[in-house]
Formats: C-alpha cells, structure tokens, sequence
C-alpha cells in the first residue's frame, strides 16, 4: 500500500533531520546559530561509512560520526567564542571547509570523485521482528525502525526535561538569554556555548551517520542535499522548543517521502525535488511574520 | 603565634567593613578617581553621592573587582585585599545590584534565583538534577525574612520591577553577601516602592549587611543613609554623618563646593491659567496583548495649547507604549488620536511629523540619536529633503553648516566640530542635541520621554530650561518620566498611568504626592 510506504519513507528520512534539528535547538538556546549542522551532518556520514566498513560494526560507526561531528563543532565553537568570529560566516566558510576536505580525502585516499562505496559496510539493524510489519498502515514503518529513529525521539521527549531540570541545561538557557547575567553569576558562557555547539556537534553526526547507514551503506558528496539547513528552518519554526521542532521535522519529511512518490509516479524529478526546500522558504516567511505581529511594529 | 589572631575575629570589633584607601583611576587623560578614600563600618548605611560622570561609577568598578586601581587600595574587614576580579569580590562578600537589573527576563524568578548555585538531588557534575523544592524553599525563606512576596514561577520579564529588585536582593543575601551596594536603586521605584525598599534595607542593616548605596537624590539620602560621602571630579569633597548635615550642604559640594546652595527641588513657576485648545485628543486607544510590552487598555486624555502635561508613573505600565502610539512607530487596534484637528491615528511618523510632531526618545542612545554620525547630520537630520539644506537634487553643504550652527548655537549645545560623532558628546550636551533639531521645526506640540535621564545637574537644569520656554512660546508638551519629581516641577497637569491606562489626574496646583504616589501602584503591573 502507498500509504504504507509513505508513512515509513516519512519516518526515516525525518530522522536525520531531527537529530540535527535537536541538536540545533540547544545550540540556539545557548545563544549560537549554528548554520554549519550540513557539515558535521556530511562529515558524520563519511566517518560512518568509513569506520563501518573498518569494524563491520554500526554501532561504533555510529559512536565515530557522532564524535567527529561533536569535535568539528567543539574547534568551531572556539573560532566563535575564543577568536569572537561572526558565527554566520564561520558557518558559512564551515560548511565549504569540510566539503572541500572531504572531497579531496576522497580523491587523494581513496582515489574516487563524489561517492565511496566500501566493502562489508554494516547497515543500522532493524531490531523489531517481521511480523509486525502484518499491523496495518504503521506495520511497515515499525519493521524499518532502527536504533536512531528510536534514539531521536527519545531525545525529543527527554531534551524539554533536560533543559528545564539540569544545571547544564539552565546554564544554556540563562547563557542564550541573558549572557552577561550567566557572567555575573559565576558561569563561563564560553565554555557553556562550547559545549551546546559540541552537543550540535554530536547531534549532527549522528544524522549524518543515519543519512549513510539507514539504507544506502555509502557515501555520496551530495548526501545530505542541504538538510542541514532544513534543520535550521525546523527550530526556526519550531522556536527552539523540541516536541514542536520535532512535529516541524516530520512535516518535512513527509514532503521529502511524498516528492519521492511524485517523481516516481513521472512528473519531473528535479522540480518536484525543490518542494522540500519551498516549504522551508514558506515555513521561514510564516516565522517571520508571526514574529512581526508579535511585535506589533507600526507600517 | 597570638592565640586571639588565630580565633576568628569578631565582626563587632571590625571598625571598617569595606574601605577605600588612595584609590587613583584614569583612563587616558581623564582622572576618573584622584586619591579617593572612603570608610564603611560594619552595619551602616552609606550614601555616596555626585552628579553623573562625578566618579561613582568608576569607585564602585574597582569595589566590586571588575577594574583594578592605579593606586591606592581595598580595605575589607580592616584588612588590605586584592579584588582580582568580581569572583574575589564576591567571595569577600560583596555583592552588587546594578542600576540594569541582573535577571535573565525569560527564565523565572526562582531559576534566576539558583543561577550559578543550584541545590541538586544528585552530583552529577554539570549533568546533575537541579532540586527544585530545595530551591523554593530558600527563597521562601528569605522572601518571608525580607517581607516581600514573590511569585517565583513568573519569569523576569512579567514581573514589576520593584519585585526584581527584591529578587535580585535576595538573590546576593543567598549566596552570602554581607556588603551590598546598591547602584541608583530608587530610579526606577515609585514612591511607595521607595519606602518599602528602605525599610527593606533598615531590616538588613539591623540585621548586620553593611550597605553602600549611589544616589544623586538628596531627599532618599536623607531619609536612609547613616553616612554620606560626597565625590565630585574624581575627589572626594565631604564626607558627614548624616545627623550632622542638611541637604543644602551636601548639594553645594556637590556641584561647585562653595558653601550652601538652596535646595530649589519644586520651584513652581508661574503657570498659564489651564487655557487653549485641545492639540491633541487621544480617545479609547488599546493595543494589541505582544510580547515585550505592556498592552494600553483605553488610554483618554489630551494636551492643550501652551501646557506642559506630566505624565507619571512606574516604568513599564505602559508609558513607552503610548508614546510609539502617539508618535506613529506602534500600532494600534483601538481608538483614535487626533492631532491639530485630524485623525492621524493611523499616519505614519514621517506625516506626523510634517504635522508639527516633534519627538525626544527615552532611548537617545539607540532611536534619538545616530550616536556614529556626526553632529551635523545629526541635528539636521529631518530637514533633508526641503530648501535650504537641499538643492535641486544635493545637498546645499554650506546651508546645511549654517542651519546646523544655528540649531546648535539656539540651544547653547557645546560641541567641538560639526562633524564630531554625536557619542562624543557628554549625555546631557546629546540631549541637547536631541532637543535642538527638534524643536527647529517649531513644532505645535513636543512628546517628550525620560528627557534628563543620564544627564548630570546642569544638563537637567537647562533641559528645564528648554522645555519652559518652549511653553512659553505657545507650544505644548506631553512629559514622560519616571522622575516624580520633574514631573511636579514642570508639569500644568499631572495624568498618573498605570497598568495600561490613565488612572488619575491632578492639576499641578493641587499636586500631591502621596496620592500620585497611591496611583501609580494602585493598579500597577500585577503587584506581586
């Protein structure tokens, strides 16, 4: 059944976004816009395939993508916070940066231009048995989960309790809010914006990892196809807050299942492909205005 | 070893707090602090007293760590100590409230409250479950010490000042602090808030915080302090038990040192009987509920020809609302404005202004001023667009010298160049500025908001000065200010706003300020 399909394409491809996305929100909260999650979410996918393909293991595949995209946000947060660089255009010189790194690591290593296929690449596991897969319209989406969909949205219901409830997660909070009340009170906003950019950092990595792992098994120059950025729109939209960030994130991947469908079903792929992309425009114009009637500015 | 200076020292025998010896400060060619000392005994209020850029600041940088001094040093409990930063201050024990309350505005008060020193459940590092009861507990506690109530879920930006000043109180007594100073804490209190913040700190003193208090009001010096230190050009002038002083005194050292000066603060002048007609009529104006405001619930009153109108109240009812209201930079869902006989009430500032609007923004710093553009841009600014200072499709350069000179000299604005950034002007000179373009245009009616608000005695006198005159020659006034009494010195009618809406008028003749003072809390922002 199409309906089927499209609800388990929308579950998967909604995950790398929210993960990026989740990582995003309590970046921004801690009062950096992080422009650069499309890198770390490229980077975490090349360390996946690649270490994958070293252990045979997912799981520490998934371990290396989040650490190397925790330790690219880690040394950016520094250019931010120590050199006091404008966060967009370290961003923007990011996100070039690292595609340009991997492109020539691909060339040079492994002698390739654009994509890596590697033997023995180990997918994430589809952990539920077949049977449920007989439950109706859901039974397809449950026998394709695997551990990060799960690991997401677990995150999205913990993260509103970790932010309220931590020391850390109002530390973040009072650094984005106010920076020089988290000074006075004997907090290093430095070291709290390093961490939330790591944290970011992290996040982002293990979308990328999901975005190689979940079903292609390589890596492609073009994977993440800017949904790094369609993270940026989701807590944009969703205003830092998670569970609304993350209804955001499945709207998008709902789209990103249903152009699939179109394009499949004969109309022109690379004009239905932009629909994602249109809605995040539109969904950045809503913000945008919702913000100014919030502000009630005169004409 | 003497067995007495092992044990530790009894805090009645200390005999200075907190003290200043030959404190020497300057910054480039300017000699913010020459040679200051000051003795702070333990339990007593202190006042320090000097008009704006007299030095104050600069003293209590280097008390609470944040500067360190050229020379001289930092007494606490009669005993030399290097303040390295504000960390070694406030673990000395002193701690600050600054005139820019420290609260981060979208966490609650009780967040605000454990920020930085949060009871756990558990000791996780940073990870560690922050215990929630334990912490309103503690603040429970010292609200009901301090006699204040406080609703500790509301966050910071939905909570009337004076609450966030008692927070922030409380907060500093939390984490130990037994030297308090207090930066200009009444500007921003209505009267009654006033009194309640003393009594506040008579309690604390009683109870052995010594406090440090800034202020350049003679009357609240009076009225709290044990001790006063005057501190003018860097120096300390005068420093006298209060019982042993009157207000004359302390005025006269601090502004020029020649003896006595007659504290002139309500000189009435005389008035024009209530008389012209209506400039404006504002009818039933509300605004939407947005947030970072505050909402005006039917706002009714006018200003007529020749009148200055004061407009009293606690900061944040609304005030800052009705002007961008009135002067066409907010809008609005209700009601009508009506300015020189037409509905303006949707126009826009430009249309206003050409109208004969003039404007003096609260915030000269950001919309009354261009603080990076010179001095001649600045004062011409608005007059660009018609003859002289234009021609055909330029800029008349030399008329446009000539108009700026004439504004500027019109006012008496002290500058060094006409092309000097305005931000190198002192503030009371920028408010001048301010003044002089835009009062160029003749203008039928001035709103005016926070007009002497970081300007020193004589700015505010001659910015007095303007405005009367102004009166003078036919023109109206609407008056903004938190300053109660500028309001009653200047003021032919006195409206009192409060929580969104006019809650009282009095003409100045019957002025009283008990009753303005009742108003201005009667209804204020959801009084804690």
């Amino acid at each position: 059944m199409i309906i089927d399909q499209v609800i388990a394409a929308s579950l998967t491809l909604t995950t790398p976004i929210l993960l990026a996305a989740m990582g995003g929100l309590v970046n921004r909260q801690g009062g950096i816009v992080n422009i650069a999650l499309d890198a770390k979410m490229l980077a975490g996918a090349f360390v996946a395939v690649i270490v994958s393909s070293m252990t045979g293991g997912w799981f520490f595949a998934v371990v290396a993508a989040a650490v190397a995209g925790a330790v690219i946000g880690y040394l950016f947060s520094l250019v931010i916070t120590r050199a006091n660089a404008n966060m967009i255009v370290a961003g923007l010189g990011l996100n070039v940066l690292v595609a340009g790194l991997i492109g020539f690591v691909l060339n040079w290593v492994y002698d390739s231009s654009g994509t890596l296929r590697l033997p023995d690449v180990q997918l994430l596991p589809k952990f539920l048995p077949d049977s449920v897969s007989s439950i109706p319209l859901f039974g397809l989406a449950l026998s394709e989960l695997e551990p990060l969909t799960v690991f997401a949205w677990l995150t999205v219901f913990a993260l509103p309790f970790l932010l309220a409830n931590t020391r850390i997660g109002l530390w973040v909070r009072a650094t984005g809010n106010a920076p020089q009340v988290a000074r006075a009170m004997g907090i290093s906003g430095r070291n709290v914006q390093d961490f939330s950019t790591a944290f970011a950092g992290f996040f982002s990595g293990l979308g990328g990892a999901h975005l190689a792992l979940a079903s292609i098994g390589l890596f492609n120059e073009g994977l993440t196809a800017g949904r790094g950025f369609i993270a940026l729109a989701a807590f944009y939209f969703g205003r830092d807050r998670p569970i609304a960030t993350a209804l955001v994130c499945l709207l998008f991947g709902f789209l990103d299942a249903t152009q699939i469908r179109m394009q499949t079903a004969g109309l022109p792929p690379k004009l239905i492909g932009t629909i994602p992309y249109l809605m995040v425009l539109v969904a950045l114009c809503i913000a945008g205005w919702r913000n100014h009637r919030r502000k009630a500015v005169a004409p | 070893m003497n067995v007495e200076n092992a044990l530790p020292e009894d805090p009645k025998k200390v005999s200075v707090r907190l003290g200043a010896e030959g404190i020497c400060k300057r910054y480039g060619s300017v000699e913010a602090n020459r040679d200051v000392s000051i003795a702070v005994a333990p339990g007593e209020i202190h006042a320090i007293v000097g008009e704006n850029g007299a030095g104050k600041s600069t003293l209590m940088r280097i008390l609470q760590g944040i500067e360190q001094p050229d020379s001289g040093r930092i007494v606490v409990d009669d005993r030399p100590v290097e303040l390295t930063g504000p960390q070694r201050a406030f673990a000395l024990g002193i701690g600050m409230v600054h005139q820019e309350f420290m609260l981060a505005p979208d966490l609650t008060l009780l967040e605000n409250l454990v920020l930085g020193d949060e009871p756990v459940t558990r000791t996780l590092g940073p990870a560690s479950p922050i215990d929630w009861r334990a912490a309103l507990e503690s603040g429970e506690r010292l609200a009901r010490e301090t006699a204040a109530h406080v609703d500790w879920s509301r966050t910071a930006r939905n909570t009337p000042v004076h609450i966030q000043q008692f927070v922030e109180i409380i907060r500093l007594l939390r984490r130990g602090t037994r030297i308090l100073i207090l930066d200009e804490p009444t500007a921003v209190l209505a009267p009654q808030q006033v009194d309640d913040l003393f009594e506040l700190l008579k309690s604390l003193r009683d109870n052995g915080t010594t406090i440090l208090f800034i202020s350049h009001k003679l009357r609240e010096v009076m009225a709290l302090a044990d001790r006063v230190t005057v501190i003018r050009r860097g120096e300390v002038q005068y420093c006298s038990l209060v019982a042993d002083t009157d207000a004359g005194t302390i005025a006269g050292h601090m502004v020029g040192g020649q003896g006595a000066l007659p504290v002139a603060a309500a000189t009435p002048e005389t008035r024009h009987g209530v008389s012209g007609d209506v400039v404006m009529e504002v009818r039933g104006l509300t605004t939407p509920v947005v947030e970072k405001s505050h909402p005006l619930h039917g706002v009714d009153f006018n200003v007529r020809a020749g009148e200055i109108v004061g407009l009293a109240g606690v900061s944040g009812n609304g005030q800052n609302e009705l002007v961008e209201c009135l002067v066409g930079l907010r809008a609005v869902d209700g009601g009508t404005v009506s300015f020189a006989g037409q509905d303006i009430t949707h126009l826009s500032n430009r249309q206003r202004r050409t109208l004969g609007m003039g404007y003096v923004s609260a915030d000269r710093r950001h919309e009354g001023l261009a603080l990076e553009a010179s001095v001649e841009a600045n004062v011409i600014a608005g007059s660009q667009r018609k003859p002289p200072v234009r021609k055909g499709s330029f800029f008349d350069r030399g008329a446009m010298r000539r108009v700026a000179e004439e504004r500027l000299a019109f006012i008496g604005v002290r500058y060094g160049g006409l092309g000097d950034a305005a931000g190198d002007l002192s503030g009371g000179n920028q408010q001048r500025l301010v003044f002089a373009r835009e009062i160029a245009s003749k203008p039928g009616l001035l709103i005016v908001s926070q007009p002497t608000r970081g300007v020193d005695l004589v700015g505010i006198a001659a910015i007095h000065g303007i405005l009367s005159e102004f009166r003078a020659s036919g023109g109206s006034v609407l008056l903004v200010s938190e300053e109660l009494d500028e309001i009653l010195s200047l003021s032919d009618r006195i409206l009192v706003m409060a929580d969104g809406a006019i809650v009282g008028e009095t003409s100045a003749a019957d002025a009283d300020i008990g009753r303005i003072g009742r108003l201005m809390v009667m209804q204020g922002a959801g009084d804690g």
